[in-house]
């Protein structure tokens, strides 16, 4: 048999525990062994962005990690971004209004994305977020939107807390 | 002219039918609840994964799987040598030979990349450990790389894709002013972000399929043909695809491994394919080349058009890129001819993307007419409107509704057009050379009948249910939006169920034929139950209604009332409670009255009943015009597109939020196509040789502007029972011909070979 490894992931402020080979990525344990198949693999090489998640509050690519590696990090995925009562993040509302996607594959790497795009700073002109969301693809081409709605969430995020909350 | 801006806040009119309404299915696509194919749990879950051929063409002559065997987790390895017992099922024309066997393994390798060994283990790591383990000898032959490999040759003329009138070679050598160029596309490729990919399952003789589907039940249909079993006893689960493109209307054979090897195994077996198959496992759009003559007065009015094109197809099947597809309907000519040509190559025969036939057809022909209008030194605007096509020369018939001359004049208008100046390298910034151009699109009005189903339930709620799919073009939302129409409720009131072959019939999300053939049938299903639910309300002994002496009801607001609002109001769960019904369901569909239930279901699985564009009294098509403005450095040759403006005749839109999503997706495939989109084969051996999201590129954020799109068009219920003609497809399409022409008008440099990059300008 193959070697398994134990892990404890905190993952959305849970902790998981799991058995897994040692190769397994972050993503695979997400989506094959955690049931959390919101993270989506577009490639599973490093090149279109769809499975980024926050550890530790910085995007990464989770095909890009092992599992094994986030071990004592807290890792953050988009089941976690809406708070405990299911209200939207606003940048979850933000895409909606602006309809940001289409078949809705590349939007959870694209909404993590934009919140670490924001929280880095990077939102400031469209010609920002443009930039800084590149590693990102979206080949039903919903960019205009996204760009649209990344710039509405980053007012709405900058605005006091009780306003995001009705965003 | 409208302009289409989102609006901020919605008003109860955006759930009607045309209204804005926000995306249905939204909340569960932004919090990672939507379930794509690949998601859906299942016990005892083993994982297949495909070894590919490495040669061109030749002979598999032994597969050595000893050692892979014995790797650990390994359950069982699949080869050209085991006796699949498959049986060939119905290809796209409906055709299907008499019990020929079928190999999704093959002996004979057809193409670098062909899938030729199955590897299933316990996980997918290790069986992507064992599979390097397994040696593959073979017997190579000679191969033909691709369209460009000198021992290709001309290939075959399609005759059924000839076309003339008049006298095209007479006219040319008689006209005044002549042009000449030959236009090339390369191999592109869908890259939906969603890989392909499957799991089986098998329960007794029935068998269970996740996949992402344009067509849950032409696919279903061929998974039943292949191991012979009843269509019934199929089925294929399809809610959510992420994004198609034409990829994912039928099943490969990859999903004939995973479920034969299911079977064998008698577990649940998933087969993702990887990033780089995606490349290699399906065919994209195929190399094209046409060469175009045009024949025209001093004056600019067109005298001839000449068309001699070619696509690649692969060495076991014909698919034609038709680039004669838009080239006779764009302009007015009385003197035409055209012809196509497929020249076989080894590689997986190539399949639908996006606009196929029209999108290379027109850059050639809309490049052509530029480079007519430049050598006539006229304005490229002028030029399209003086050869306005009246009518179709082709088929002989009327349009049923063509407003292109609206979409290139309003289109011009909200460009600033008129502020052009026309020489090439006359606008510029500092060392940025500016250029602007035009390009016109076309894409034909298709349909097929469908069935949908419509269920009242005691508490009001409204359910839609449909086999159709939506892989982004927003098939939940104007269905749910039409069910709110008729019954006079919110939309979420609705729900829509969608995606499984076990569902009513409907037509293939392809050919942008499904919202006009889909919305059809649900509108009939809906206006039915409506009125077997009126019918109740007035003669049911039961209800508060029926001594109101009305002869009908209105359904408005959440409520229902006689027509004149004397008497009762009720809500639809009040209505359901009176008559002590806990549900209704009406089912309806498009086909003739009194169709068969053979008949029905050759509708929705074969492509037997589908209605082309010429079929009825008119000519119908959707159209378009693309203004797009490019800075080109004039150093270093690299093009940025800046600005475009795209201007629509798709009818009257179902919701003009989601159609302009779909515009634009389509506007900025067709800037990928432009600039950047190209597959590369390695002549020696016939491999893709940039088969991966980071060598073969398409569009980031960064490379696109903001985009305007314009509706000029105006219901056309010849075209379709609720008045919209078809949106996915048009948008891509002349796309690429007005950024060609943008760069020639900034630069002074004509390429007629897509993508335009750098070396092509410096
Ligand atoms: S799946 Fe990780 S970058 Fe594509
Ligand atoms: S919404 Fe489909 S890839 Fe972005």
């Amino acid at each position: 048999m193959t070697r398994t490894i134990h892990l404890s992931l905190d993952i959305n402020g849970e902790r998981r525990e799991l058995d897994v080979e040692p190769r397994v990525t972050l993503l695979d344990a997400l989506r094959d062994h955690l049931a959390l198949t919101g993270t989506k693999k577009g490639c599973d090489q490093g090149q279109c962005g769809a499975c980024t998640c926050h550890v530790d509050d910085k995007r990464v690519l989770s095909c890009l990690t092992l599992a094994a590696q986030v071990e004592g990090r807290q890792v953050t995925t988009i089941e976690g971004l809406a708070d405990e009562n299911g209200v939207l993040h606003a940048v979850q509302s933000a895409f909606i209004e602006h309809d940001a996607f289409q078949c809705g594959y590349c939007t959870p790497g694209q909404i993590m994305s934009a919140v670490a795009c924001i929280r880095e700073g990077h939102a400031g002109s469209d010609a920002e977020i443009r930039e800084y969301m590149s590693g990102n693809l979206c080949r039903c081409g919903a960019y205009n939107n996204i760009v649209v709605a990344v710039r509405e969430a980053a007012k709405a995020v900058s605005a006091p807390a009780r306003m995001v909350e009705v965003a | 002219m409208t302009i289409m801006e989102p609006r901020k806040h919605g008003d109860a009119s955006d759930g009607m039918i045309g209204g804005r309404q926000s995306r249905f299915e939204g909340s569960l696509k932004v919090t990672g609840a939507a379930t794509y194919a690949l998601e859906y749990p299942a016990e005892n879950l083993a994982h297949a994964i495909l070894v590919q051929a490495t040669i061109p063409a030749g002979k598999v002559v032994s597969v050595d799987k000893a050692a892979a065997l014995a790797a650990p987790g390994v359950l069982m390895i699949l080869t050209p040598e085991d006796d699949f017992g498959m049986t060939v099922a119905t290809d796209w024309g409906g055709n299907r030979p008499d019990n020929q066997p079928y190999y999704p393994l093959p002996r004979d390798v057809k193409y670098n990349g062909e899938p030729i060994v199955a590897v299933v283990a316990e996980s997918r790591e290790q069986a992507f450990e064992a599979a390097k383990l397994i040696c593959i000898r073979y017997e190579a032959a000679p191969h033909v790389a691709s369209i460009a490999d000198p021992k290709a040759g001309e290939g075959q003329v399609m005759d059924n894709l000839t076309t003339k009138w008049g006298d095209a070679e007479a006219a040319f050598a008689a006209a005044p002013v002549k042009i000449e160029g030959e236009y090339r596309t390369p191999r592109e490729y869908h890259v939906a972000m969603e890989p392909h990919g499957l799991t089986a399952k098998w329960d007794g003789n029935e068998l269970t399929i996740w996949e992402p589907s344009q067509w849950s039940h032409g696919m279903a249909r061929t998974y039943s043909e292949w191991f012979n079993i009843p269509y019934e006893d199929v089925r294929l689960i399809s809610p959510f695809i992420g994004g198609g493109f034409g990829s994912k209307g039928g099943a490969l054979a990859h999903g004939a491994v995973a479920a034969f090897a299911s079977r064998k195994l008698g577990r649940p077996i998933r087969l993702a394919l990887t990033r780089p198959q995606n490349f290699t496992n399906y065919g994209g759009r195929a190399a094209t080349y046409q060469s175009i003559k045009l024949g025209a007065t001093e004056d600019g009015i067109l005298q001839s058009i000449i068309h001699r094109g070619a696509s690649e197809t692969s060495t076991y099947a014909t698919w034609p890129e038709q680039t004669g597809a838009a080239t006779p309907i764009l302009y007015k000519v009385e003197n035409f001819s055209s012809q196509h040509r497929v020249v076989p190559v080894n590689s997986v025969t190539p399949g639908a993307l996006r606009g196929p036939g029209k999108n290379p057809s027109s850059f050639g022909i809309e490049s052509a007419m530029e480079e007519l209008a430049y050598k006539l030194n006229m304005d490229p605007l002028d030029i399209r409107l003086k050869n306005y096509n009246d009518f179709d020369r082709q088929s002989n018939k009327p349009w049923s509704t063509r407003r292109l001359r609206e979409a290139l004049t309003e289109g011009a208008e909200a460009f600033g057009w008129s502020k052009r100046s026309h020489a090439p390298r006359s606008m510029r910034e500092g060392k940025t050379l500016i250029g602007w151009g035009i390009g016109c699109g076309t894409f034909p009005v298709i349909q097929a009948p469908s069935e949908a189903m419509i269920r009242i339930l005691g508490n009001g709620r409204v359910e839609v249910v449909s086999g159709a799919i939506d892989m982004g073009q927003g098939t939940y939302t104007i269905l749910a939006q039409t069910a709110a129409d008729v019954f006079g409720i919110p939309v979420d009131q609705v729900e829509v169920h969608l995606g499984d072959s076990r569902l009513p019939g409907a037509a293939i999300a392809g050919g942008s034929m499904l919202a006009g053939s889909i919305l059809g049938a649900v509108h009939k299903a809906a206006t039915a139950a409506r009125d077997e639910l009126i019918g109740l309300a007035l003669s049911d002994a039961k209800s508060p209604l029926r001594d109101t002496g009305a002869n009908t009801l209105a359904f408005a607001g959440g409520r229902i009332t006689p027509p004149r609002g004397e008497g009762p109001s009720l809500t639809l769960p009040e209505l359901m409670a009176a008559l002590g019904r806990e549900q209704l369901e009406t089912t309806r569909n498009t086909l003739p009255d009194g169709a068969s239930a053979e008949e029905q279901r050759q509708a929705w699985t074969t492509m037997a009943k589908v209605q082309g564009p010429t079929m009825g009294e008119f000519s119908m098509h959707s159209w378009c015009a693309h203004f797009a403005e490019v800075r080109v450095d004039e150093d270093f040759g690299t093009v940025r597109v800046s600005r475009m403006v795209s201007a629509f005749d798709c009818g009257r839109l179902y919701n003009p939020r989601l159609v302009e999503s779909q515009w634009r997706g389509g506007i900025i495939m067709g800037i990928g196509q432009a600039l950047l989109e190209e597959g590369l084969v390695d002549l020696r051996n016939g491999r893709t040789v940039n088969g991966n999201a980071g060598d073969y590129l398409v569009p980031t954020n960064s490379d696109i502007p903001d985009i305007q799109t314009i509706s000029v068009g105006v219901p056309d219920y010849n075209a379709s029972a609720l008045g919209g003609k078809g949106v996915g497809e048009v948008g891509i399409v002349g796309v690429a011909a007005s950024i060609a022409n943008a760069v020639y008008h900034a630069t002074g440099k004509r390429v007629r070979d897509l993508p335009i990059t750098l070396e092509k300008l410096i």
